[in-house]
């Protein structure tokens, strides 16, 4: 090979790839609206994005998979986690990551920020992205299943993709709070009062650090029969 | 040997602060082991929380291998163009833009000054300055080339990498109300910076210093460079895509971004092989050992990180497993460290003897620094990918919350922080050794 030809394969190769390249991201931004949803970005959800920013939350958390590994990827934080969990986890992390193998720190945000947050969250949870990342599909799956097809779906999906952001059930879900094997066994509290519990825990337990839960009765009811039904 | 023309001399402090910085950073990044290792106290985490650490470690990383290209291409580029830089006061006052940005940029990410945008968390404000900064230094180098005594493709070939990095590097600044938008455009200053623009510089200064060092023909030296730095650019730039499959964008990304990204190998493996031709056909005698270790040692861990490691991973069947863990991380370290940490070594190897005008260093403690990092980032990675093929199975196959798999990984954490120690020992010697060249005695030579 000559210089001459080396130096044709660059400029051939260089400006293909780069007209392909300029080509396939107009029709990116082109097919934005449908993937991303962006008619539903609302001031508040721009206004969660910079609370996502100002404490710069990506550089442990990762979101549609970039960022730190530190802590689990946020992508579907919605689905996973639901409004009230998120709001309580980020204004009180100390509380609830007290027995917690690893810690996120305390940042001061406010009930505001923490509510806009969970807005930017939820437009995210819903981009069209494959179902990435796989482990959380189960959480978008009940939740979807819960709004519109609740008699679809299995007990343990229920329970799950209610509780199983912060409890864990047979090695599934996220063991922050307690295995429901265990907390079946200690729990002292009838049906009642664990439905009462789920739906709001500091009423039954003014020390308890669960936040309210963003299920209906029913659902609550369903979760207490699960739990004292493992006993 | 000594340097051939005084405005080289500007190199000097670029490659004296991108090493200090370089033990910093290494330096940050076993304080994010040992969060991951060990359980912090809640206070020590709101002082000083892992994401302002990592802010850290992953800007000085930043910071010190462009203060080595800068440098590097300031030492080059009066031998290459026959004549002095067009101005040595800009360069030292592009190199103090450059370093107060940098300082205050860190010093604000303690106090929670920050864009939020990994890796480009440096604010606004700041960009500005290293905006300039940037200016100064395409003026410097475009003026220094453009009054050349003679014409060359590495010369061409730098100032295309260094608009081409300035130009990508806007892109990172303003605010976008899509997160989608967002990181699409976050890996046009990552992914082509990397795999594009760096590649060009990095390309032509290694050129640069392979036709000196083993003395073959020029016109070999570019023709392989023509040839590899086209097949960068042709793989790379669409090969940009291997980003986009999760981000909610359209199917074809899934194919344009696989099959050009598969191809990435190549180029990074023909650069093996012309590096290892050269060396074979070099008219030069072997002066400094280590100078040459460092050269192959350059190929073989560009070609591993980023061209083995990147590939395993890179296939979408692949990536949907794998995207966003640990492996990552294996893959990030091993490719930054084969691809541009080698290589700013390298060019420091080649260049810094020629301040103190020697020609044959003592290089034993080299020796040890080189062989301690090179065998300690192998057996890091080879951890943060048991780490990361852990995870995967674990999260994403048996279907086990996130904390209970990183409690099952903490063996592998520590492990990481055990050979993140000694890669710290070695680059701690290495750039102990670069302070302080001393001339070999005579009766070994």
């Amino acid at each position: 090979m000559t210089k001459k030809t080396a130096k044709s394969i660059f400029w051939v190769g260089t400006l293909m790839s780069a007209g392909i390249f300029i080509w396939l991201t107009v029709d990116f931004h082109r097919q934005e609206p449908a993937y991303a949803n962006t008619d539903r970005i609302t001031d508040q959800v721009v206004a969660g994005k910079k609370v996502w920013h100002k404490y710069n939350c990506n550089d442990c958390h990762t979101i549609l998979g970039f960022g730190g590994y530190y802590a689990p990827d946020m992508t579907k934080a919605y689905y996973r986690l639901g409004p009230n969990n998120i709001i309580a986890i980020v204004m009180e992390p100390e509380k609830v990551y007290k027995g917690s193998f690893r810690k996120m720190p305390r940042l001061g945000v406010t009930r505001r920020e923490a509510e806009d947050l969970v807005e930017f969250l939820r437009w995210v949870a819903d981009i069209e992205n494959r179902g990435w990342p796989p482990q959380d599909e189960k959480y978008v799956r009940a939740a979807r299943l819960r709004e519109k097809e609740p008699h679809k779906l299995q007990k343990l999906d229920i329970v799950l993709g209610a509780c199983g952001g912060c409890h864990s059930f047979e090695n599934q879900g996220r063991d922050i709070a307690g295995d429901f094997g265990d907390i079946a066994k200690e729990t002292r509290y009838n049906r009642d009062t664990l439905v009462r519990y789920i739906l709001d825990p500091a009423s039954v337990n003014p020390d308890s650090g669960m936040p309210p839960q963003n299920v209906s009765r029913e659902t609550a009811e369903l979760i207490a029969d699960f739990v004292l039904g493992l006993r | 040997m000594t340097i051939r023309y005084e405005s080289q001399k500007v190199a000097l402090p670029y490659i004296q602060l991108s090493l200090l910085l370089f033990v910093l950073q290494i330096a940050m990044g076993l304080w994010l082991a040992v969060n991951y290792a060990f359980t912090l106290p809640q206070w020590l985490v709101d002082a000083f929380s892992f994401a302002t650490a990592r802010a850290i470690h992953t800007n000085l990383l930043v910071a010190w291998l462009l203060l080595g290209f800068m440098g590097g291409a300031y030492f080059i580029l009066p031998v290459e163009c026959e004549r002095e830089l067009f101005s040595t006061k800009l360069a030292y006052l592009q190199l103090g833009l450059f370093a107060l940005a940098a300082v205050t940029a860190v010093v604000g990410f303690l106090f929670g000054w920050t864009q939020g945008k990994p890796l480009l968390e440096i604010p606004v404000p700041l960009d500005l300055v290293i905006v300039v900064a940037a200016l100064i230094f395409i003026a410097n180098v475009l003026l220094t080339v453009i009054g050349a005594k003679r014409r060359s493709v590495i010369q061409w070939m730098l100032v295309g990498g260094v608009v081409f990095l300035a130009l990508l590097y806007l892109l990172g600044i303003p605010f976008y109300r899509s997160l989608n938008a967002d990181y699409y455009y976050w890996w046009w200053v990552i992914h082509l910076w990397v795999e594009g623009a760096w590649e060009l510089i990095t390309a032509s200064i290694v050129a640069f210093v392979v036709l000196q060092v083993t003395g073959v023909e020029r016109q070999v030296v570019e023709k392989w460079l023509y040839l590899e730095t086209g097949l960068f650019l042709f793989t790379g730039i669409v090969g940009t895509g291997h980003h986009y499959y999760w981000i909610g964008s359209p199917d074809y990304w899934l194919w344009w971004g696989g099959i050009f990204s598969a191809l990435e190998p190549i180029p990074i493996a023909l650069m093996v092989v012309d590096t290892w031709l050269h060396v074979r056909n070099r008219r030069n005698t072997m002066v400094n050992r280590l100078t040459w270790i460092y050269i192959i040692g350059l190929a073989i861990y560009h070609f591993l990180g980023a061209g083995v490691w990147g590939f395993i991973h890179t296939l979408p069947p692949v990536n949907y497993y794998t995207h966003g863990s640990q492996i990552t991380v294996s893959h990030g370290h091993m490719a930054f460290f084969g691809a541009y940490a080698l290589l700013n070594l390298t060019v420091f190897y080649y260049a810094l003897p020629q301040f103190k005008g020697i020609r044959r260093y003592q290089e034993k403690l080299g020796q040890w620094g080189f062989w301690t990092m090179a065998v300690s980032m192998f057996f890091l990675c080879l951890v943060f990918g048991v780490a990361g093929i852990l995870q995967t199975y674990l999260e994403r196959f048996l279907d086990i919350g996130y904390s209970t798999a990183q409690m099952t990984m903490m063996f592998w954490f520590k492990a990481a922080l055990f050979f993140g120690a000694i890669f710290l020992a070695g680059a701690v010697m290495t750039v102990y050794h670069l302070f302080t060249l001393r001339p070999a005695p005579k009766a070994t030579a």
